[in-house]
């Protein structure tokens, strides 16, 4: 870096007081998702064009049975779970990173979503052993809550490992996060061999990541929960800013920082175990959309989680998109596209800032 | 008024504090001073919460430790002896931070981080990145956002409290100055300050009333000139020591108290 006798300016007029311009980048951002809305309502291998329907819409005409059941059984369903997932998967990511006041922390990496994961299939394949009377009591919710389940266990023993009096090693984040991955990756494997050809099918689907299997019944048994953890997101905000001074310095703020922690690990595990139980591992999100807001507007989480969930939700819709259009007729799981697409940006990250990991 | 009992701490397997006290009053400029490793930081960190001890901490009589943190947050700002922040924050932004409680709601609340700023002397540092400042700048940083918490050193009648952990320390003399004075204007305005110094001449300089700790205990505390005896003094840092006394042979000294002088 040039030492400029004033040093590197934020780049953002004299005062340093960068909430106008977070503001501005949210309205921007509800425009971006409101366009995605579109697009992805209007893409799919159907054929069915958002045109026509809006020109029968205006003129009064009936939908035919064909476009009312691409539009409204397939593809507003899937809207809405990609733009769930997308903004769960970012605020999970953006409060973990808080909550370990470390920017790598994400729960795809440090191995929540395994967590979460191997729960969901724990559900899956022993939920067929489960007494009829549960079963039906429990119903869809059982894979949901398993994931939930899962990823909150997942985050407690993460934090505990990796956190002395406050401080988060970085080291210990990231090789406990591989150990608990490798760990919930084997025992599904063993999973696997116990499971029916059907139950495979899932697992399959699920290893990968896709939004191909969303329909209003998943969605009404996780969403609750998606929507539960993204309003609690914003009552932690000014907690995690105190948090980013340290432990300390955030009681002394008025933090009340024990309580605030469970609700932030709850939060995350809520967020990424209904996600994950909805659509499988899909990476990336929850790093690089945080890592890119904090550069265009700053850190404050007051306006940083709000912005995660809005351009997680978009990004996550235009990566649905892409997965639908690559190989159309046929479509790709969503989460090799933004693997392919966040891995790259992951690495950018890390050049730029070396010292990352050593923070 | 402020009153520490019997403060004992034990930090892994040693117990660093063997029952130490304090009072202080506010209006008045307080200063912890001792040997490193006298236990200073830890009293500062048993009565300001952060640590679990024995013995009593009261603010008017009512246990300190008994109070919420959204309501101790609004009686005292503590500045930490070191802190490391977690994410790019601008100057700003970090001084922001302390526009906590009921202070948010000024009219004026969104100019107080710049005139937080300007007390400590960091005008125009506001748009930079906290952690490219230099460790004296971010000190000062730190300071302003404590300021700003507890920007009003009265409140409804009710004294606020500053406690600070060598805030001087990675100053140079004309900032160490700079902010001396400004914790001695917070105390002369009605409110409490504590502070942990490390420089005895800033501390005979400033304080009001001096704490002399020894090894996890109160050696003394009272008025400066009883407390700082060339007896006490010797004692506590394990050489000789005279107050008062120019070095032989003329050598170079400068003294903080010069500037007051001219
Ligand atoms: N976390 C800790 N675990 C064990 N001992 C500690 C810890 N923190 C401080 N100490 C010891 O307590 C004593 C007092 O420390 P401190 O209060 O920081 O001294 P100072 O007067 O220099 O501020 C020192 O001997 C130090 O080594
Ligand atoms: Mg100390």
């Amino acid at each position: 870096m040039v030492a400029l006798p004033w040093g590197r300016s934020a780049g953002h007029g004299a005062t340093g007081d960068r909430s106008d311009r977070a503001r501005v980048t949210i309205l921007a951002l509800v425009v971006f998702v409101m366009l995605a809305a579109i697009a992805s309502l209007g893409t799919g291998a159907a054929g069915v064009s958002l045109g026509d329907v809006l020109a029968k819409w205006i003129s009064g005409e009936e939908l035919s049975v064909r476009e009312r059941v691409v539009l409204f059984d397939i593809r507003l369903p899937r809207l809405l779970t990609g733009m769930l997932v997308g903004a769960s998967l970012a605020v999970s990511g953006a409060v973990m990173q808080g909550l370990f006041r470390n920017p790598l922390a994400d729960p795809g990496i440090v191995g929540v979503g395994a967590g979460a994961g191997l729960a969901a299939v724990l559900a899956i394949v022993l939920g067929a052993f489960l007494p009829p009377a549960i079963l039906a009591v429990a119903g869809m919710h059982l894979v949901p809550f398993a994931a939930f389940f899962g990823g909150w266990v997942t985050t407690l023993i993460l934090y505990r490992v990796s956190t002395r009096a406050g401080r988060t090693s970085v080291a210990t984040m990231l090789l406990a996060g591989i150990a608990l991955g490798a760990l919930s990756g084997a025992l599904t494997g063993i999973l696997v061999y116990i499971a029916d050809d059907q139950q495979l099918r899932d697992l399959t689907f699920w290893g990968l990541g896709s939004l191909a299997g969303a329909s209003w019944a998943k969605l009404a048994a996780a969403a609750p929960i998606m929507v539960l953890a993204l309003l609690a997101a914003p009552m932690l905000a000014r907690a995690l800013n105190g948090l980013a001074l340290g432990e300390g310095a955030a009681a002394h703020l008025g933090v009340a920082v024990q309580r605030m922690k469970n609700l932030a690990i709850l939060t995350v595990a809520a967020a990424t175990g209904a996600a994950v139980a909805v659509s499988g591992g899909i990476g990336f999100i929850g790093i690089v959309v945080p890592h890119l807001l904090r550069l265009v507007m700053g850190p404050d989480h007051r306006f940083l989680l709000p912005a995660a969930a809005l351009l997680g939700a978009g990004l996550l819709l235009l990566a649905d998109i892409i997965s639908r259009l690559i190989i159309a007729p046929a479509e790709l799981p969503i989460g090799i596209v933004t693997a392919v697409l966040g891995g790259p940006v992951f690495l950018w990250i890390l050049l730029r800032r070396r010292g990352i990991v050593d923070m | 008024m402020l009153e520490a009992r019997d403060i004992s701490v034990t930090l892994g397997r040693k117990q660093v504090l063997h029952g130490a006290g304090l009072s202080a009053q506010p209006g008045a400029m307080t200063v912890i001073v001792g040997p490193n490793g006298s236990g200073k930081t830890t009293l500062l960190r048993a009565i300001t919460g952060d640590l679990a001890c024995r013995g009593t901490v009261t603010l008017n009589r009512q246990d300190m430790r008994a109070l919420p943190p959204h309501a101790l947050a609004e009686r005292r700002a503590v500045l930490p002896q070191a802190s490391v922040l977690a994410f790019p924050f601008t100057v700003h932004e970090v001084v922001r931070l302390g526009l906590t409680g009921r202070i948010a709601l000024r009219p004026d609340a969104a100019q107080l981080p710049g005139r937080a700023l300007e007390r400590v002397g960091l005008e125009g540092y506001g748009a930079r990145f906290f952690q490219e400042l230099s460790g004296g700048e971010q000190a000062r940083a730190q300071l302003a956002r404590v300021l700003l918490q507890v920007w009003e050193p009265v409140q409804d009648g009710i004294p606020r409290w500053l406690f600070l952990d060598e805030p001087v320390a990675a100053l140079d003399i004309g900032h160490q100055l700079q902010v001396m004075h400004l914790a001695r204007r917070f105390a002369r305005a009605g409110g409490g300050v504590v502070a942990v110094m490390h420089d005895l001449n800033l501390t005979a300089m400033f304080a009001d009333r001096v704490v002399l700790m020894l090894d996890g205990r109160v050696l003394a505390q009272g008025a400066v000139r009883e407390v700082l005896s060339d007896q006490n003094l010797s004692r506590a840092y394990g050489c000789r020591l005279r107050v008062s006394s120019p070095p032989a042979q003329g050598a170079t000294y400068i003294l903080p108290q010069a500037a007051e002088m001219a």
